[in-house]
C-alpha cells in the first residue's frame, strides 16, 4: 500500500509522518478509533504502557503467528522422532536387550525438539513480523516523543500509507482532540 | 475495612441466582439412584449374585469413589489457588469451585466402605491386608506404613503374624484425611458465605491465609490418599509420581466438571456477563494445560520404570501393556483420548470460548478421568489369581459403579448450587472479574 507519492519539507527533507500526541489513554484510545475507521493502514500507537483493548480501536487482524508455531513445532518434533528412529536402526545400541525402535527412548529428545524450535519460531517469527530489530526510528529524532515513556501517548500516521495526506491527514488528527500535532522527518 | 456495596448491572439478583430449591427433586433422586447403583454393586459383589465377584465389585466402586473424590478435590485447590495468587478473573467463578469443594467430606464417606470392605475380608484389592502375604519381604520392610503401631513381624521372635493385623496407621491417616478435608472446604466455603453477607475484604483475607495452611495439608493428605488408596493395590509397586499423576488427574476432572456447570448456568440464562467467553476461554485453557500436565506425568512415571527396569515396578506395567493384554488397548486409549484429542481439539481458540464447544469435551475429558483411575484398579482384579488378565462380562456392573457415584456427585451439586448465589458478588476482585478479558 506504499504510496508513490513522496512528501517533502521546504527544507527538503522526506516526511516520515505526521506525529499527533494525546494526553490521556482515554483519548488516544479514541483517537485511535478514528484513524481505524478513515481506513488508515500504515500507523502506530505510542504509549508508556500497554493500553488494554488497543488492538481492536487499532483494528488488529489476529497473528499468523500461532499458525506458523504450530506448523514449525509438530513438524520439527516429526522430524526428531524420525532422526532417532533412522539413527537407532542405522547405528543400533543394544540397551537392556530393548528393541532398537522402541518409541519410549525416543519421546523427550522429540518433545525438547518440538519445544525449542517452538520457541524459536515464536520469538524470531514474532521479531520478523514486527519488523525488530532495528537500529533507529525517524520518531526518536523527536525531543516530544521521548514522552512516550513516561506519560504522554502518541499517534504516528506514516507517509506511505496510500491514504495519507498532509492536509487532511493532519485535519484528522486534530479533530481527534491531539494536544500538539508535528511533522517527522525521515 | 469493608468496602461499599458493589453495583453492578450484571450482579442484579435475577442473574446470579437460581429459585430456592430448584432441581431440588432431580438432584436428590440422582444422589439416591446413583447412591442405590453403587452400593446395590457392592452388595452383589459380597453376596456373588450374578456371578459378580466380592474384586470386581470393590474396583469399580474404588474406581467411582476415587475418580469423584479427586473431583472434589480439584475443587478445593482451585479455591485455594484462586485465593492465594489473588486472582482476579477468577472472582465469578470461585463460588463453583467452592461448592465442589463442599462435596469432600462425602467423597470421603463413599471411599470408606470400600475400605471397611477391605479390612473385615482381609485384602482383595489390598493383597498387603492378607496374612498370606506377611511373609513376603517387601510387605515386611514397608509394613510400618500400613500397620504401626501394631507388627506383621514380632520384634522380638521374628515370627510372622498368621492371623490379619489392624492397619492402625493407615486407618489413622484415612481420619486426618477427613477431618483435613472437611475442615478446610467448610472454611473456605463459610468464609465465603459470610462476604455474601457483609462485604468486607477481611474475610477475603482470612481466605487467603486459610489457603496458605491449606495448600500444605492439601497436598500431603492428597499425596499419601494417593498412595494408600490406590498405589497400595499392588504394595511391590512404588513410584514417587504417584501423587502427583492423583493430583494431574484430580484439577483435570475438577476443571471440565466445573466448565459443564457453568455451561449448564448459562444455559438456563443465568451468569449474562458475569461469567462470559473469556472465562471459558482461561478455564479452556486451565483444561489443556492439565491435559498436558497428565500426559508429562504419566509419561514419566511409565518412561523411568520401563528405562530403570526394576522388577517390582516394571510389573505394574507389564501386566497393564504387554501385547495381548485387554488393558492395553485401554492405555492406548488413554494416550489418545486423555491427551492427543483434548490437546488437539482444545488448542483452537473457537473451542475454549464456547461454552457448548468446551461443554462436550469437558464431557468426553471427564470419562477419560474415571477410564485413567479404572486403568489402576480394573486389572488388579485378576492379579494374584493365576488367571490371565481378561475383562469380565458384566460391563454393566462397571458402569453402574461409577457413573452412580458420579450421578451422586452431579446430584449433590444440583441440590447444593441454587442455594447460594451463583457467584461471590462481594468478592473485592469483583469488578476485575466481570472486566475480565484476555488481551492477546
Amino acid at each position: 500500500m506504499a504510496s508513490t507519492r513522496l512528501y517533502v519539507t521546504e527544507a527538503g527533507e522526506t516526511i516520515h509522518g505526521i506525529l499527533a500526541e494525546y494526553a490521556t489513554p482515554a483519548a488516544l484510545y479514541h483517537a485511535a478509533e478514528k484513524v481505524r475507521d478513515a481506513g488508515y493502514a500504515s500507523w502506530d500507537t505510542h504509549s508508556p504502557f500497554p493500553i488494554h483493548g488497543m488492538e481492536d480501536a487499532m483494528g488488529f487482524p489476529r497473528t499468523k503467528l500461532p499458525v506458523l508455531v504450530a506448523v514449525v513445532g509438530l513438524s520439527s518434533a516429526g522430524l526428531g522422532f524420525l532422526m532417532q528412529w533412522w539413527m537407532s536402526l542405522d547405528y543400533p545400541l543394544p540397551v537392556q536387550g530393548k528393541p532398537y525402535d522402541s518409541w519410549q527412548a525416543f519421546v523427550p529428545i522429540t518433545f525438547e525438539l518440538g519445544i525449542l524450535l517452538s520457541a524459536f519460531t515464536a520469538l524470531i517469527g514474532m521479531l520478523a513480523m514486527n519488523g525488530l530489530p532495528r537500529h533507529h526510528h525517524p520518531l526518536f529524532r523527536k525531543t516530544r516523543f521521548l514522552a512516550s515513556s513516561d506519560d504522554r501517548f502518541f499517534i504516528c500516521i506514516e507517509a506511505r500509507d496510500a491514504k495519507f495526506d498532509p492536509d487532511r491527514t493532519r485535519a484528522l488528527l486534530e479533530e481527534s482532540g491531539a494536544t500538539s500535532i508535528e511533522l517527522v522527518e525521515e | 475495612m469493608t468496602t461499599a456495596p458493589v453495583h453492578r448491572p450484571q450482579l442484579a439478583a435475577d442473574n446470579i441466582t437460581l429459585a430456592k430449591g430448584a432441581g431440588r427433586g432431580v438432584g436428590m433422586a440422582l444422589i439416591v439412584v446413583g447412591l442405590l447403583a453403587a452400593l446395590a454393586v457392592l452388595g452383589m459383589g459380597l453376596s456373588g449374585a450374578a456371578g459378580v465377584t466380592k474384586k470386581h465389585a470393590l474396583a469399580v466402586y474404588h474406581t467411582g469413589a476415587m475418580g469423584v473424590l479427586a473431583m472434589a478435590l480439584g475443587g478445593l485447590f482451585f479455591t485455594m489457588v484462586f485465593h492465594l495468587t489473588n486472582a482476579g478473573w477468577s472472582a465469578t467463578i470461585r463460588r463453583q469451585c467452592e461448592n465442589l469443594a463442599s462435596f469432600l467430606p462425602f467423597a470421603w464417606l463413599l471411599v470408606l466402605p470400600a475400605l471397611v470392605i477391605e479390612i473385615a475380608n482381609h485384602g482383595l484389592l489390598f493383597a498387603w491386608l492378607n496374612p498370606a502375604y506377611y511373609h513376603d519381604h517387601a510387605l515386611q520392610v514397608k509394613s510400618a506404613f500400613f500397620y504401626l503401631p501394631n507388627h506383621i513381624v514380632d520384634h522380638d521372635t521374628h515370627k510372622v503374624a498368621t492371623e490379619p493385623v489392624l492397619p492402625v496407621f493407615f486407618l489413622a491417616r484415612a481420619l486426618v484425611y477427613g477431618v483435613v478435608w472437611t475442615l478446610l472446604s467448610r472454611r473456605l466455603c463459610a468464609l465465603s458465605r459470610a462476604q455474601d453477607a457483609s462485604p468486607s475484604v477481611e474475610l477475603a483475607a482470612k481466605a487467603r491465609f486459610t489457603s496458605s495452611w491449606g495448600m500444605l495439608l492439601f497436598a500431603l493428605t492428597t499425596a499419601f490418599a494417593s498412595f494408600d488408596w490406590l498405589m497400595s493395590v499392588d504394595f511391590k509397586f512404588f513410584s514417587t509420581m504417584w501423587p502427583v499423576w492423583y493430583f494431574s488427574g484430580a484439577a483435570f476432572s475438577a476443571m471440565a466438571l466445573l466448565v459443564l456447570v457453568f455451561a449448564r448456568l448459562k444455559a438456563v440464562g443465568k451468569l449474562e456477563g458475569v461469567v462470559t467467553s473469556e472465562h471459558f476461554h482461561d478455564k479452556g485453557k486451565i483444561l489443556f494445560s492439565f491435559t498436558v500436565f497428565w500426559a508429562y506425568i504419566s509419561f514419566s512415571q511409565y518412561f523411568l520404570i520401563w528405562y530403570g527396569n526394576i522388577p517390582e515396578e516394571t510389573a505394574y506395567y507389564y501386566f497393564r501393556t504387554f501385547e495381548g493384554s485387554p488393558w492395553r488397548t485401554l492405555g492406548i486409549t488413554l494416550m489418545i483420548g486423555h491427551f492427543i484429542a483434548p490437546f488437539l481439539i482444545v488448542l483452537f481458540r473457537p473451542v475454549k470460548k464456547s461454552p457448548l464447544a468446551l461443554g462436550l469435551v469437558a464431557l468426553w475429558c471427564l470419562g477419560m478421568h474415571f477410564a485413567d483411575i479404572y486403568f489402576v484398579l480394573r486389572p488388579m482384579v485378576d492379579a494374584g489369581t493365576g488367571l490371565p488378565p481378561h475383562i469380565m462380562g458384566h460391563l454393566w456392573v462397571d458402569l453402574a459403579a461409577i457413573v452412580g457415584l458420579f450421578a451422586v456427585l452431579v446430584g449433590f451439586l444440583i441440590v447444593k448450587i441454587p442455594g447460594l448465589s451463583l457467584v461471590a458478588h462481594n468478592d473485592p476482585w469483583i469488578d476485575e472479574s466481570l472486566e475480565h478479558r484476555n488481551y492477546v
